[in-house]
């Protein structure tokens, strides 16, 4: 009979462990120190020129003392509109491909365009609007042409997100609904997107983050201008927004105080940003009080 | 074998012991008929503490059972029927004391001829091959047992006519008659009881209750 | 196809006959017959992967759903096919309910889950709706425990109210048949008795189907017992027949636990 092996933890073992510990402890500081330095750093180089004034001025072309108004206006308006495009777009891709569609070959080379488009840099999504839109429609730096190329940059993700969400609606549950005599369509509404919903929502809301801090797409598509009516709703109107105000003031670096404007409007874009961040938790919050 | 079935022979085997005690007991009780012997009689009443004992220890196996395997089917069957043979056997043992207590009372004997000892001698067949008929799994030998009653009746009736003739004639007879009809009373009622475990032997087997045909309007299978 | 001693008195609601299940390549059920009597409880056994899930999910063609499917032969439900007789599987999944394995109500709140089925059908009254959650509720043996929670999410409850809620839910659009795949063996035995009882009470309205691995609960809820293996059917009878004399070796050696 062979003898059992006495179980007993090595020293080393137990060294290793601690100390992985401690390595992991060190980078989730690093991280949190990496993020304030480098919010500090923005921060400070824009604080001379953060106030409401900055944030409610119209933009100087030559001298000292510009604002953003119109930037601020233009990225949000372009973030909703993009939104507004690929929304409807991206739900419906999202629902057909976790819900309707069959598994096989289709399906497989549905996703693979999904992916490529994902995947696609920016910038060729920019060369592809200022082609498509700005040139060929003749719709020149504005907008519109802003608007569809962003959307084009979004539709994959909520596509994907919403794929995902709904592929992780417990099939128990939407065979209950099916089982009461729900038509499919009634069980994605009733069932499948409710439950979806909250990560729906959060791919939603990074979505609207990246569309915001979008730089190389809006510069070859809604330009480096902005309209200088305020608010200006036109769709066919050139619309700086603050990405590109931000990358224009600096490489032109005409205006005395370029610098400062630039980290200005980077502090603004941070922290509204980091207020969506914060808002998607709160949503998340409260929607999942109401249901679990 | 799984631990019930280890348990089932456990009680088949019980059963099977019991009834040998009780055959046991016929066979003394008919020897005594013939010659009585108050060493016959002690060893009857001994045999009888046995079977007593058989009869509590094998119906709390049974109980056991019921109540801890949830038995279903034949073995259903088999416990619910050995619940029945189990006093059946004891009764057996019961008549066989009363039998024994009276034959001193029976002697000098007053019935000429051998239908006492074809009676004891009957019966005593009865019960072996109710019993065999147990332990073989044998419904052809329970169904011809239930049939024997009828015979085994026919001869107490007669026995017990002589038996009134006889005290009629002679009234010194009568006393010695009147135990000798109380014995000849036991040994029917033991038949009976061998047809009451033959019977149960053909529920275990067939799964229906053969008891009193005559209340079943039309044949059964 | 075996007769009972009794004379039944209850009509057939769901007939079978000569049916054969397929998954794509894969034959699962094969030569099925049976007959199942209206305000009957019919219980369905056997070991695991013989088929009584598949055969059960038949009855409202739930399986559609999900996977491409081959079913042969005739299943009716009063005298029509279900699946070759017109009959629109989006209603028979009205008129056929079902409770399942595992609990599964909506992560919503009770009332709601409730209404979910009327709602599905167009009913919208409030008045309407707040009578029907009562009524099932009642019927349920949930109303008392719940009445005064109709908007707390329904996942708060015990396993054993929540397999009364999704009895409620499907109990709410008024189904004839109620299938029911192991509604018990996710629960404890107190639960368990609940919900037996609660079949016991259901039966006199409407036509039960259980499967069950639980040859226990098979004999002390259904009136019909049928013994599945490998995909066919072995034996079906009255459940009293089954449990004390059953006509096939493998019937009595499955019911004694000598093997399955």
């Amino acid at each position: 009979m062979v003898a059992t092996p006495v179980f007993r933890r090595s020293r080393s073992s137990k060294l290793v462990d601690r100390l992985m510990r401690g390595i992991l402890w060190g980078i989730a500081i690093l991280f949190v120190v990496v993020l304030i330095l480098f919010v500090g750093a923005i921060l400070k180089q824009g604080w001379p020129v953060l106030n409401l004034g900055f944030l409610a001025k119209m933009p100087e072309t030559l001298d000292a003392g510009g604002g953003i108004k119109p930037q601020i206006f233009n990225s949000i308006y372009l973030v909703v509109l993009s939104l507004g495009l690929s929304l409807p777009v991206g739900l419906g891709a999202g629902v057909y491909m976790a819900e309707y569609a069959g598994k096989g070959r289709a399906l497989n080379f549905l996703r693979l365009c999904i992916e490529t488009l994902a995947a696609t840099p920016s910038i060729v999504l920019a060369l592809f609007g200022m082609i498509v839109f700005v040139q060929a429609m003749g719709w020149s730096f504005s907008i519109r042409s802003g608007a569809l190329t962003l959307a084009l940059l979004n539709i994959p993700v909520i596509t994907r997100v919403t794929e995902v969400s709904l592929l992780a609606v417990p099939r128990e549950l939407k065979e209950a609904s099916y089982g009461l005599g729900a038509t499919r369509l009634q069980t994605i509404l009733k069932v499948a997107l409710p439950y979806a919903a909250t990560g729906i929502l959060t791919g939603l809301v990074l979505t609207a983050g990246r569309a915001f801090g979008e730089s190389a797409i809006l510069v070859f598509t809604a330009g480096t201008n902005a309209s200088t009516r305020f608010p200006d709703f036109r769709l066919t109107v050139p619309g700086e927004t603050l990405s590109v105000h931000l990358w224009y003031v600096t490489s032109d670096g005409t205006l005395p105080d370029a610098r400062e404007i630039a980290a200005g409007t980077a502090a603004v874009m941070i922290l509204v940003l980091l207020s969506l961040n914060l808002l998607v938790r709160l949503v998340d919050r409260a929607i999942r009080r109401r249901t679990r | 074998m799984r631990q019930f079935d280890v348990e089932l022979k456990e009680l088949r085997e019980g059963i099977m012991a019991m009834a040998g005690v009780a055959e046991d007991m016929i066979e003394l009780t008919i020897q005594a008929m013939a010659e009585p012997s108050p060493a016959k009689a002690e060893q009857v009443n001994h045999l009888d503490r046995k079977m007593d004992e058989w009869e509590l220890r094998l119906d709390q196996q049974c109980i056991d059972l019921l109540a801890l395997r949830s038995p279903a089917a034949s073995d259903l069957r088999r416990i619910a029927s050995s619940l029945k043979i189990i006093p059946e056997l004891e009764r057996i043992g019961d008549h066989c004391c009363n039998i024994a207590r009276r034959v001193p009372m029976v002697h000098p004997p007053v019935l000429a001829g051998n239908d006492l000892e074809q009676l004891g001698a009957e019966t005593r067949s009865m019960v072996r091959r109710a019993v065999d008929a147990f332990v073989g799994n044998d419904a052809a030998l329970a169904q011809a047992v239930i049939l024997s009653d009828d015979g085994v009746d026919a001869l107490y009736g007669k026995i017990y006519r002589d038996l009134l003739r006889i005290m009629l004639a002679d009234p010194l007879c009568i006393e010695r008659a009147s135990h000798l009809i109380l014995v000849i009373k036991n040994w029917e009622r033991i038949a009976d009881e061998a047809t009451n475990i033959a019977e149960e032997v053909l529920f275990i087997l067939e799964g229906h209750n053969a008891k009193h045909p005559y209340l079943r309007g039309d044949s059964v299978e | 196809m075996l007769i009972p001693t009794v004379p039944e008195t209850k009509p057939i609601k769901l007939s079978v006959r000569n049916m054969a299940f397929s998954y794509g390549e894969k034959k699962v059920l094969d030569g099925l017959s049976m007959d199942i009597h209206a305000e009957r409880v019919t219980a369905i056994i056997g070991p695991s992967g013989c088929g009584k899930s598949t055969f059960l999910k038949c009855f409202n063609r739930i399986h559609e759903v999900s996977s491409a499917v081959n079913v042969s032969g005739d299943m009716l439900m009063d005298g029509v096919d279900i699946y070759r007789g017109g009959i629109d599987e989006v209603d028979l999944r009205r008129r056929v309910g079902m409770v399942f394995q595992k609990p599964n109500p909506f992560p919503k709140s009770i009332y709601e889950n409730v209404a979910f089925g009327p709602r599905l059908f167009g009913v919208s009254d409030r008045a309407t709706l707040d009578g029907l959650v009562e009524d099932t509720l009642r019927k349920a043996a949930l109303w008392d425990e719940v009445k005064d929670r109709l908007k707390e999410s329904a996942t708060g409850m015990s396993g054993g109210q929540q397999q009364r809620l999704c009895i409620a839910r499907a109990l709410a659009v008024n189904p004839e048949v109620l299938l029911m795949d192991e509604p018990c063996s996710a629960l404890d035995p107190i639960a368990t008795a609940k919900i037996e009882d609660l079949i016991t009470e259901l039966k006199e309205n409407l036509t039960i189907v259980i499967v069950t691995h639980n040859m226990q609960q098979a004999a002390r809820v259904s009136d019909y017992t049928a013994f599945f293996w490998l995909g066919k059917l072995v034996e079906m009878d009255l459940t009293e027949r089954i449990f004390t004399t059953p006509r096939v070796q493998m019937t009595e050696d499955y019911i004694t636990g000598r093997f399955g």
